[in-house]
């Protein structure tokens, strides 16, 4: 018996007992507990993350979180690796600091979901409510093109950007990644719930098509347009293998791939890719505590109650 | 009138546009005033290198009145980047420096296609074939063509707990083979055991799933992934035997050792001393002096015990290369660069002070710098101990299919130890010899498909007889 | 409004421009994957059927990178690993996401907020964090998972998930649960909340105990959501690629011992780039699309039929 052991059987035993007096409260008790304990789950790794943001190498070998209160110096815990992530890296175009990685992926995730969003609903609109010849034989291409691995792509994408001269630049980033099937298809399903009656109405009261899409359509999917926004971002904030490949200017690169080359072949600085992880955490958290209700009610197919 | 779509959106686009003017602003701003493009690009996936090479760039520079671009990129990316862009034609670096067991991706074709220069000719007229040690070309040669310079030799030491060793009294002077090696492992681990059945200390750290550790090991004896011809060799009687042996040290009731892992794992197995003996080539006594400083004073080296009695005491874990692209902009330029990089005798005493690196220029080990004793190795010397083991580096050849050969020996090892776990001593040699058969095969019929190696077949290289 | 179409009683001049509109609007889109897709995707055809080295030198093989791929035992291996990963992922994972779905739905306290932080928060960082989170955490005799679960069940201390072909593929689920999770649990968040109460509440007067709401009322609502996450799971466990990859790579391009961690685009990456044989890597790309397109028809056939009996 440890006091891992103890612990589970006390939180289990609290619940038998609770039963019998009032099964209401019991099982109000039962799924906190039980979310406390898949919430510590997933948080472990973060709790890991943040100790081990502070620790110098020696103590990062030695403990998994922190070490025990006698050993708590400025020896153990101690801003070093942020020094070493802030200090200005020289580099022929000049020092280069972390502010500029984090300015660098703040631009490409911002104007990838910008250029994103609006596509990707201009797109949604014209499934969800225009009817044209082929439109089903398109939908089931554009399913069929998200099965596709972009493995497969790797290398003829290497020959297509470098032909057109993008290498080393945002825009080898962003125009791919513009617009996606899976981006259509989310505000397809948005936009089938807005009633026809408002968009024909507005048709006859002389609007253009632009102009319904912009001022009446999209106010009404705003949460879909948040939900999306989160999906985007974070996952432009993190993408690693195509800024890997095709941005090559140390000042140009985006923070995962700075934060990877920490961890050389070699030599790993845990320590420094840590605080790294720890400070490129932040926009996303923001982002997603601030659009939390919005994703959720986004999601669904009927953003619109009729 | 409201931003239609919404308020997060609308933020995001502020944002967007605020980091845009930003960047569009700072980057002119930031440049330095005499900047211009470089003339050579070099790049490198090691950080440390790249440290390296940009404190020493300035001096070359101002002697050539040129620019010099270090280029730190993901060793993964740089190997795609560079096999795509090799693909299409694309611009790649001037200068690259590969990973060992990489540059074989490049030259499976016929000889003309490679992308990287052919320096064979260079090597001799220059005078560099004298002042290296020869052998440690054939990593970096593919069909008698030498494609990149190599960096380092990267002898092989086995470093240890110097105070759990006496305390447990072994005399390591008495430990020069692999048989006496192990049959003292068997008798720590048994003097250690805790009441659990876990040993508290374990004889050696090596890894279970037959790559690198059982890698060097073969080299040791004498064989590789491939010989100088090209021919699958892992299947070899002497392969079959290493591979037995080692199988015997990692699962059993014979086991006397412990997979340490790397990075912080291997940290705490060190501090611990969860093994008493560690692999380690000049690369990872660097790395242990910088990661685990609580350790000084506590380890001592000593070399690899041999396969037979008077045998070889060493072997090559690693390594990195310089190629230079045949799109280089500036050939004598570069050629100049990297001698002065990697054969500097100046650079190089102070360079082994930082990096622990012994270089393969033979001349280099009688610096100064590489008897210094070092206290955090208890005042042995480090340079003296690798460049004592450097003549003696088994000798590497590195095809194509190397990752694939890699893949496939450990899928045998993996195979033959399962076997081992359930069956025991009783047929294992058969077992192996066949698993070892049925993998090289695989790996014979991967490269027979190559129909560009058919075009040019492998020859036997200059540097070895075999 | 009356029901009668509005759209004859539009002038003509409206009706044409309507018409325009959607090609229009989808031209960014035909564009982008014009270019980025779709001419890619026909120069990695071309591909399958030849092998290169280098810009200039092509060699016609016919079929023989198909063949090849079909009898490697490298791609079975792949294969049978894609598949176990695909069903225990499916298996395991979504009825987690669901049942925590279904806990966050039921409370109405201000803690809610924190836990759905919480059970998100995975997807907060990128792919390397959680390539080198997982090594460290599976590591024998100190990782932080070795530990725990010696110690809330006596085994497993010294049990290497990374380094035991047996196991390398449960670490991969274990990580991926971690991952993806979160991600499911808000989808179906989002459909339970879309659930009608009046059903609910309509059932519980009538005497249905919760196992029987559970089946008849709730399951039914979120079936298209659920639908979607499964499909959608499916053809992202049959691509994945990248968490074994950051997680088992060490230098030789190795995935796990015997390849108990490669992936089919593991087995498409180390062909293309590790071997440098790209039409090999386009072939077995085709070969893995056939099957998710097999596999997700099938899928939506069985959910089709399933639905048509309710």
């Amino acid at each position: 018996m440890n006091s891992l052991q103890i612990f589970v059987l006390v939180l289990a035993a609290i619940f038998v007992l609770l039963l019998p007096f009032s099964p209401r409260i019991a099982f109000k008790y039962g799924r906190f507990a039980l979310l406390l304990l898949v919430g510590t789950v997933m948080l472990m790794p973060f709790a890991w993350l943040i100790c081990s943001a502070f620790k110098t190498t020696d103590a990062m070998s030695q403990y998994s979180f922190l070490p025990p209160l006698s050993e708590i110096s400025a020896k153990t815990i101690n801003l070093g690796n942020f020094r070493t992530l802030l200090a200005p890296q020289p580099t022929v175009q000049g020092p280069v600091t972390f502010w500029r990685y984090v300015t660098n992926s703040l631009f490409l995730a911002s104007a990838l979901t910008m250029v994103s969003l609006f596509f990707s609903s201009l797109g949604g609109y014209a499934l969800a409510k225009h009817r044209f010849a082929g439109r089903n034989l398109f939908m089931i291409y554009m399913l069929a093109s998200m099965t596709i691995p972009g493995v497969v792509l790797l290398a003829p994408n290497f020959a297509v950007i470098w032909r057109l001269g993008w290498m080393d630049s945002y825009k080898a980033l962003i125009v791919p990644g513009a617009v996606g099937a899976f981006g259509i298809f989310l505000f397809r399903q948005a936009m089938l719930g807005v009633p026809n009656e408002l968009i024909e109405a507005a048709r006859i009261d002389g609007c253009s098509e632009f102009r319904i899409y912009l001022q009446l359509i999209m106010p009404l999917v705003r949460p879909m347009s948040g939900a999306f926004c989160l999906i985007s971002f974070m996952g432009a904030w993190n993408a690693f293998l195509a800024p890997n490949i095709f941005l090559q200017t140390q000042s140009k690169l985006t923070l995962p791939v700075v934060l990877n080359q920490y961890m050389g072949t070699y030599v790993q600085q845990y320590g420094v890719f840590l605080a790294g992880t720890l400070l490129a955490m932040i926009p996303p958290a923001i982002l997603f505590f601030s659009l939390q209700k919005e994703f959720i009610s986004g999601l669904t197919s009927g953003a619109v109650k009729q | 009138m409201k931003f239609p779509y919404g308020p997060a959106p609308l933020a995001i686009l502020i944002i967007a546009v605020l980091t845009g003017i930003g960047l569009a602003v700072w980057v002119p701003l930031s440049q330095p005033p005499d900047y211009r493009p470089p003339d050579l690009v070099l790049a490198t996936f090691v950080p440390e290198q790249a440290e390296v090479y940009r404190a020493a760039i300035p001096r070359f520079e101002a002697e050539n009145h040129c620019k010099i671009e270090i280029e730190l990129v993901d060793q993964k990316a740089l190997q795609s980047r560079l096999q795509s862009a090799l693909q299409v034609g694309a611009d790649v670096p001037d200068m690259v420096e590969l990973m060992y067991g990489t540059m074989g991706v490049f030259t499976k074709g016929p000889l003309e296609d490679v992308g990287l220069v052919d320096l064979t000719d260079k090597i001799k007229t220059s005078g560099l074939y004298d002042r290296l040690v020869t052998n440690r070309l054939s990593k970096w040669s593919s069909r008698g063509h030498v494609f990149a310079l190599p960096h380092d030799l990267h002898p092989v030491l086995l470093v240890y707990r110097r105070d759990l060793v006496e305390q447990l009294g072994i005399d390591v002077n008495k430990l020069t083979t692999w048989d006496e090696f192990s049959r003292v492992g068997r008798e720590v681990v048994k003097k250690t055991m805790r009441p659990d059945g876990v040993p508290e200390h374990y004889m050696i750290d090596m890894q279970s799933d037959g790559n690198d550790t059982l890698i060097l090991l073969l080299l040791q004896h004498g064989v590789g992934m491939f010989d100088g011809a090209g021919n699958v060799t892992f299947d070899s009687p002497a392969a079959l035997d290493v591979v037995c042996w080692y199988v015997k040290q990692v699962e059993g009731p014979g086991r006397i050792s412990f997979p340490c892992g790397e990075g912080q794992n291997f940290a705490k197995a060190m501090i611990d001393g969860l093994c008493l003996f560690y692999f380690c080539p000049d690369w990872r006594s660097n790395r242990i002096e910088l990661e685990i400083p609580s350790l000084s004073g506590k380890l001592a080296l000593m070399p690899l015990p041999a396969w037979e009695p008077g045998g070889l005491r060493t072997s090559t874990w690693g390594g990195a290369g310089l190629a230079f692209t045949k799109q280089c902009r500036n050939f004598d330029l570069a050629w100049r660069l990297a001698m002065y990089l990697y054969y500097d005798k100046a650079q190089l005493g102070p360079r082994f002070t930082v990096t622990h690196i012994l270089p393969p220029l033979k001349s280099a080990w009688d610096l100064p710098q590489l008897s210094e004793p070092s206290a955090f190795y208890s005042n042995q010397s480090l340079g003296r101990e690798y460049a004592a083991m450097a003549p003696f580096v088994p000798e590497e050849h590195d095809f194509a299919y190397n990752s694939i050969a890699n893949a496939k020996l450990s899928e045998a090892f993996t195979n033959a130890s399962l076997y081992y776990k359930v069956h025991g001593d009783v047929g294992l040699r058969e077992y192996a010899r066949a698993e070892l058969k049925r993998c090289a095969d695989h790996v014979r019929l991967v490269m027979a498909r190559n129909v560009f190696l058919k075009l040019q077949p492998p020859q036997v290289s200059e540097a070895s007889g075999k | 409004m009356s029901a009668a179409s509005p759209a004859t009683r539009a002038p003509i001049g409206w009706r044409l421009r309507s018409r325009g509109t959607p090609y229009l609007f989808l031209f960014p889109y035909v564009a982008i994957n014009l270019v980025f897709f779709l001419i890619p995707l026909i120069y990695a055809t071309i591909l399958a059927f030849y092998q290169t080295n280098g810009p200039a030198r092509r060699a016609y093989v016919g079929w023989s990178n198909f063949t090849f791929v079909l009898k490697d035992p490298d791609f079975h291996k792949a294969l049978w690993n894609t598949t176990i990963f695909a069903i225990f992922s499916i298996g395991l994972q979504l009825p987690l996401s669901l049942g925590l779905a279904m806990l966050l739905n039921a409370k109405n306290d201000r803690f809610k907020g924190i836990f759905r932080l919480a059970i998100f928060a995975p997807n907060l960082v990128g792919q390397v964090f959680v390539g080198v989170l997982f090594s460290v955490l599976f590591t024998p005799r100190y990782g932080l998972f070795n530990r725990g679960l010696q110690a809330l069940t006596g085994w497993g201390l010294e049990q290497q998930w990374l380094g035991d072909s047996k196991l390398v593929m449960p670490a991969i689920i274990i990580a991926a649960m971690w991952m993806y999770v979160g991600f499911n649990m808000i989808y179906f968040l989002a459909a339970l909340q879309n659930v009608d109460q009046n059903l609910i509440e309509a059932a519980k007067i009538d005497g249905a105990g919760p196992g029987h709401i559970f089946l008849n009322v709730i399951v039914p609502a979120i079936a298209p959501v659920a639908t979607f996450v499964v499909v959608t799971s499916t053809i992202g466990s049959y691509q994945l690629f990248e968490l074994p990859y950051n997680l088992l790579q060490n230098n030789g391009g190795g995935y796990g011992p015997s390849n108990s961690g490669l992936t089919i685009v593991g087995y498409l990456y180390q062909n293309a780039f590790t071997n440098g044989d790209l039409g090999t890597g386009a072939a077995v790309g085709w070969i893995l699309t056939f099957i998710i397109l097999i596999i997700s028809l099938v899928q939506i056939r069985i959910v089709g039929s399933v639905g048509s009996e309710t």
